[in-house]
């Protein structure tokens, strides 16, 4: 294996090259790579996972934008928010009598010949990646590198060029094999660029990059469509390119104003918007956002004391109102598994009625930052007439742009969302509006949100826990357990040591994800229940059955535990009878 | 691979657009080339299926004209030109004629014609324009099925127009004359952008070292219609979490102003890349736009008269139409997650089916479109009913009776914000024309709207006189509508009459209605119990007990279905008439009414006969059809008022014996047959099981005698 002998992270495309350079001899067509890998990404893989160097590798934000330099490896954390289509690239053209690729890269490394015979066109696709919306600051991603490089900040000028002189060391000790490698033009711009441009220029500054939201293009190759989907959060490593020159496309545009040029340079300009040739990408679960994530296996006591710790805080919270701490908690654990019939199985919104806006000043406020404590994804939504009235809350096409205006519930599988009913007051809802609370409820109790296409909408699956608070029962987001709220005090607000909250992260992802099944005895007694409850009371419906069983599933859940057992499950029914009481 | 050789597939063009025949044995494209040759026509359309069914077909000049179409255009386009056929009708020359009558003069004085800029190109002859078209037959491909592979490839894709630019001159030929020497210089362009000649590159300019000023003609040049048009894919090819992907689409010529934003159509073209040039290939270095050089565009047909079936559906339906139990398992089909609900989803089914219009010869019109309305208890599964009914419509409305539009359910005059005029805008009815209208919480209507309904449902049009627009807008359409009873809930201390709070004008409308009652019975209760539980377990719905048929097979047997217009044949009428008549004298002897019998109702038993009929691919009404129309009514009534019949005090099998026995008499006969018994019974909601239970108890009570095998009555005279 060769693979410690190139520079991974600051000159990953030498590693692309060089193992193209291998595969083509020893396979003399490059039409055989297209949609294929040569070898380089498991060398990149077996570098990152194997080798466990993938907290080295620099993260791409805001911040960090401004000193990591172009085409070497970086890591992006976001959501796919858009899919621009594909891209036709050179991926392999003839420099006299050699194949080169362009894998991996934005600009080739000599003029190519369009028209030429020996030309390969690749396709890649482009995907438009934003950091996750709401993303809680300790869920932030940092790495080794990027801390080391924040803290050092004052020194950054020194640093810089330190890493420069790095770097043109590693262009002379360039390990490829042939010499031919060091004449070719792109070693030899490479090696002129920080010589010729002063050591400023080398770095990109970004003049208009929102430090908090650095939105990134991301370029995919080879790997199957179903595998990246629309809102979920991958991260991305890859190379980052981008090009400094200024659109200067005016000229170019006016000569065919007719308005059809949608082109993604010139939406997404290139100083605004990083370009990441992706060579690895991951799906990240709610894990990969804990800091310091020991991946343990739920030992049975760490689940109970976490979660005895977590009721208890959830409780005094909720200023010592036991019965709504725990449908909290059952709120907090809940997820869709699964879409039966237009049902989302395993959702569990709750409304907490009761709340006058000056309870809702005391409550509101600590809820919230409980929830951003232990949630990765939330958002905290204040309702009233006129955000109803203005605010996008559905995606929308915009075909002038051909992008994806991004709205409100545009959000990453398992966000949380807090809608504070209580400043609502009375209006009139225009047509946006009217819009809007449709679409509020679609989200409540289908768990889909409408994209808007113009000429037709697309349904796409979300999956949101919704809290809402609200005087009465809300109407505009129907949620399945409606809660009145007694507290009978203010309720604390201790301070929660850091490690006891990362304790409850950890416990918050572990027990979500766990896999659940009812025996068959149990069955039986569930259906036998069903069944009496519904003679005795001919409103139940099948939402409320399908109810019931989600509490049973969260409630084993909440203990660590996998399948229901008659012990949890009177405990759903004694919830239950709790709740009902409260109602009346 | 030998090397092509473009001498020789000029040839092949030549003689396959000489020598092919069609299915009349009329040489086609000879015809439109002597149309072309007469100015008549400009498109040269070569249609590749022609090509496939060319009895000479060579299958590799067929791939090389898909693979590499663009080049294939322009060598049938020189074919045409050697082929072409003297003119035989007298035109008026314009000025473009007389421009090349004085050139071709001028090319034989011209001896110096040897130069490649004098020379004329053939483009600004040429009257014609070729385009190569994917053959109509197999599944357009979708747009993310394009790839890098399809590159200069003749494709077919469906999807809908977002975007259209301006039609604008595309320059073709660009036509100079020299300031110098006189002489005319011509350039061909091919791309977009071009660089215009500036110095005269004659023989003449060159050795007299002149640098003749070129001067660019506008009116000698050749220009094409150009138009530039965004496609996005269906919202049925999108996968699953993904976004619809778009494509540019080029039209020239004759093929500008075929589409307009929002429509969804078919298209065959070249997948092209365009190089980007100047200023931009350095900045975007390598990467390559696309485009779809569009050949032919057909706009996707919704209606069911114009669904064409394909060759795999054809044979698929000829097997259904074959299997006896066709109805049930098509009208199983239907939303086959919704449990039960049988009878009503026949219904439905029918409802998709319809009858022929009927349009007498005094210029009256009786509509063949069946209305439905289904009324129920809150969480019945309505809207779900609706909305799938909609999926398999090809056209298909679904709106609310509080629909969100001003618009409304009928039409609107309303203000163009641009051009300030009045413009007639179609509300849903108008928008589900020739199709089917879902109106969901049908009692909460508004009252205009409710008005104007009544005109839609038996006269199907939509009267609009506001604000100086007097016009009838035509709503053929089928109006499905679910609504709640009066409060909320069915109140079954009331009569059916209170809880269904719809006038009776209104309700007359409809052929069938059906109560959809939530009732209390523990089988109900488990079962849905049960269901539950295994959703939650399995994380997937129960399987069915059979595989429902697909939409798109549904879709494709209903339009083969509703090409039939069946007729009721003589020996029927009198069979109805009873029927009918029958069903007048019934409601005129109960003292409380609940139906409303009148011509509309006869109307509507023969609607639905004839939508059975259609079912099985008969061009007859049969009898059977007559008595599953006569059953389904009143099961529907039986739906609203079964509770009445249970106080009435008269059980089922009781009540089966006296229909028996009315019938009997009104023959004035003493047998009849088994069949004819379950006809009977069947039209009064009964089932088999319930006549075969009267039949036994009624014998044992020396009633009746029964024939041991047929079951066939004899009543025992008394």
């Amino acid at each position: 294996m060769v693979g410690p002998m190139y520079d991974f992270l600051a000159n990953p495309l030498g590693a692309v090259r060089s193992t193209f350079d291998k595969a083509i001899g020893s396979e003399s067509d490059p039409s055989s790579f297209d949609g294929k890998d040569w070898g380089a990404v498991d060398l990149f893989r077996h570098f990152l996972f194997d080798q466990a160097r993938l907290s080295q590798v620099p993260i791409l934000n805001g911040a960090t934008i401004n000193w990591i330099k172009p085409n070497t490896l970086v890591r992006f954390r976001g959501m796919i928010q858009d899919m621009l289509g594909n891209e036709l690239y050179v991926g392999a053209y003839k420099d006299g009598s050699a194949w080169r690729t362009n894998k991996f890269m934005d600009i080739s490394q000599c003029p190519v010949e369009f028209n030429s015979p020996d030309m390969r066109l690749w396709e890649r696709r482009l995907l438009y990646c934003v950091p996750v919306p709401g993303l809680s600051s300790w869920a932030e991603s940092t790495s080794d590198v990027a801390v080391n490089m924040c803290m050092d900040s004052t020194s950054e000028q020194r640093d810089k060029r330190r890493r420069m002189d790095i770097e043109v060391v590693d262009h002379n000790d360039f390990p490829v094999s042939g010499d031919e490698f060091e004449f070719s033009p792109s070693a030899k711009r490479m090696k002129e660029d920080p010589k010729n441009e002063g050591p400023c220029s080398s770095h990109v500054i970004l003049p208009d990059v929102d430090r908090d939201s650095l939105p990134c293009l991301v370029k995919i190759y080879d790997s199957p469509e179903s595998e990246l989907k629309l809102n979920d959060v991958f991260e991305f490593v890859g190379v980052l390119t981008f090009d400094s020159e200024l659109p200067s496309e005016k000229v170019d545009q006016d000569e065919f104003s007719n308005g059809l040029c949608d082109d993604v340079s010139v939406n997404l300009p290139s100083n605004k918007v990083p370009r990441l040739h992706c060579v690895i990408h991951r799906k990240l679960t709610g894990y990969d956002f804990l800091q310091n994530s020991p991946p343990t296996e739920p030992k049975p006591h760490l689940v109970k004391e976490a979660r005895e710790a977590l009721l208890r805080h959830l409780t005094s919270i909720l200023g010592n109102d036991g019965v709504a701490a725990h449908f909290m908690l059952l709120h907090l654990l809940s997820r869709v598994h699964a879409r039966a019939d237009n049902v989302a199985v395993g959702k569990l919104s709750l409304n907490l009625t009761c709340i006058s806006k000056e309870i809702a000043s005391v409550f509101g406020t600590k809820l919230n930052i409980v929830i951003k404590n232990l949630l990765p994804f939330t958002k905290c939504i204040p309702l009233t007439v006129e955000y109803l009235n203005t605010v996008f809350l559905a995606p929308k096409k915009d075909y002038q742009i051909n992008r994806l205006i991004p709205g409100v519930l545009q959000l990453a599988e398992g966000s949380h969302l807090i809608f504070d009913e209580t400043c609502l007051e009375t209006g009139t809802l225009d047509s946006v509006g009217i819009e809007n609370t449709r679409l509020l409820k679609a989200l409540a109790e289908l768990q889909k949100v409408e994209y808007d296409f113009q000429y037709y909408k697309m349904e796409m699956m979300a999956d949101v826990q919704i809290l809402v608070l609200s005087e009465g029962k809300s109407n505009i987001l129907p949620a399945d357990i409606i809660m009145p709220f007694q507290p009978s005090s203010s309720g604390s607000s201790d301070a929660v040591p850091a490690e006891v909250l990362e304790a409850w992260r950890w416990y918050l992802a572990t027990v979500r994800s766990m896999p659940h099944t009812i025996e068959s005895d149990m069955q039986k007694v569930v259906e036998n229940d069903l069944v009496t409850a519904r003679q005795a009371d001919r409103s139940l419906g099948s939402q409320d059955f399908s109810r019931w069983l989600t509490m049973g599933r969260l409630i084993s859940a909440s203990f660590g535990e996998t399948s229901l057992s008659l012990e949890h499950w009177q405990m759903v029914k004694e919830l239950e009878r709790l709740r009902i009481d409260r109602l009346k | 691979m030998k090397p092509v050789r473009f001498e020789e597939e000029r040839n092949l063009a030549k003689d396959f657009l000489s020598n092919f025949a069609d299915a009349n044995g009329e040489s086609k494209y000879m015809n439109i080339l002597q149309d072309v040759a007469n100015h008549k026509t400009r498109s040269v359309q070569i249609d590749l299926e022609d090509l496939i069914n060319y009895k000479d077909l060579d299958e590799e000049f067929l791939r090389r004209v898909t693979e590499n179409t663009r080049r294939y255009i322009g060598i049938f386009a020189d074919a045409i030109d050697e082929v072409l056929p003297k003119p035989t009708e007298a035109f008026l020359d314009d000025d473009h004629d007389i421009l090349m009558t004085q050139r071709s003069e001028d090319a034989t004085e011209n001896v110096e014609g040897s130069d490649a800029n004098q020379k004329m190109p053939s483009e600004i002859k040429r009257y014609f324009e070729v385009y190569i078209r994917a053959p109509s037959k197999g599944r357009p491909s979708t747009l993310r099925e394009v790839k890098a592979s399809n590159i200069g490839q003749l494709v077919k894709i469906s999807g809908i127009v977002t975007r259209c630019s301006d039609v604008k001159p595309l320059m073709q030929v660009a036509v100079y004359t020299c300031e110098e020497c006189g002489f005319e210089i011509y350039q061909e362009v091919t791309a977009r952008v071009f660089m215009p000649l500036f110095e005269c590159p004659t023989k003449r300019c060159k050795t007299n070292n002149t640098k003749g000023n070129l001067i660019l003609q506008l009116r000698a040049s050749k220009f094409l219609k150009f138009q530039e048009a965004k496609i996005q894919e269906l919202a049925e090819h999108v996968p699953k979490g993904h976004i619809p992907r778009s494509m540019t689409v080029h039209f020239r010529g004759e093929l500008t102003r075929k589409v307009a934003p929002g429509d969804v159509v078919e298209l065959s073209g070249i997948f092209l890349p365009i190089p980007y040039t100047g200023f931009r290939a350095m900045r975007a270095g390598l990467v390559a736009d696309t485009y779809l050089e569009a050949m032919s565009v057909t706009h996707f047909k919704k209606k069911y008269e114009e669904y064409e079936l394909r060759g795999d559906e054809e044979e698929q339906i000829a097997r259904l139409a074959e299997d006896g139990d066709i109805y049930n398992k098509l009208a199983q089909s239907l939303a086959p997650e919704i449990y039960g609900h049988e009878d009503i989803k026949k219904a439905l089914l029918l409802l998709l089916v319809g009858a022929p219009h009927r349009k007498l010869k005094d210029g009256m019109k009786i509509r063949g479109d069946l209305h439905l309305c289904l009324m129920g208890d809150p969480g019945v599964a309505k809207s779900q009913l609706l909305k799938h009914i909609i999926n398999v419509a090809p056209r298909g409305v679904y709106t609310t009776g509080k629909g969100s539009s001003g618009v409304g359910l009928t039409a609107a005059v309303q203000k163009d914000p641009v051009t300030n005029e009045m413009v007639l805008e179609g509300g849903a009815l108008v928008l589900a024309d020739m199709g089917i209208c879902a109106i969901d919480e049908f009692d909460k209507m508004d009252e205009s709207d409710r008005t104007a309904i009544h005109e839609v449902m038996e006269q199907q049009t939509v009267s609009i006189a506001k604000a100086g627009i007097t016009t009838s807008l035509n709503a053929r359409t089928a109006v499905l509508a679910a609504a709640n009873p009066a409060w909320g809930r069915y109140d079954l201390r009331r009569t059916p009459a209170e809880n269904i709070n719809l006038p009776p004008a209104l309700l007359s409308r409809f052929d069938l209605l059906w109560l959809i009652l939530d009732r209390a019975d523990m089988d109900s209760d488990l079962e849905m119990a049960r269901h539950v539980v295994y959703v939650h377990q399995n994380k997937e719905s129960p399987a069915l007990g059979f595989t429902p048929l697909e939409p798109s097979v549904l879709r494709a047997y209903i339009s083969a279905a509703r090409r039939l217009s069946p007729y009721v044949p003589k020996e029927l009428e009198e069979y109805i008439a009873t029927a009918y008549s029958g069903m007048r004298q019934e409601e005129a002897k109960s003292n409380t009414p609940h139906s409303y019998t009148t011509v509309r109702t006869l109307l509507s038993i023969l609607r639905i006969s004839a939508a059975l009929a259609r079912l099985r691919f008969s061009g007859i009404v049969a009898q059977s059809d007559v008595d599953e129309a006569l059953r389904l009514m009143q099961m529907s009534k039986f739906s609203l008022y079964s509770d009445d019949l249970k106080k009435s005090g008269l059980d089922a099998i009781s009540d089966i014996y006296s229909i028996l026995r009315d019938e009997a008499a009104r023959a004035n006969k003493m047998d009849v047959s088994y069949a004819h018994a379950l006809n009977w019974i069947s039209r009064k909601g009964y089932s088999e099981a319930q006549l075969k239970e009267c039949l036994e108890e009624y014998a044992s009570l020396n009633v009746w005698q029964i024939h041991p095998h047929t079951f066939d009555i004899r009543f025992i005279d008394a």
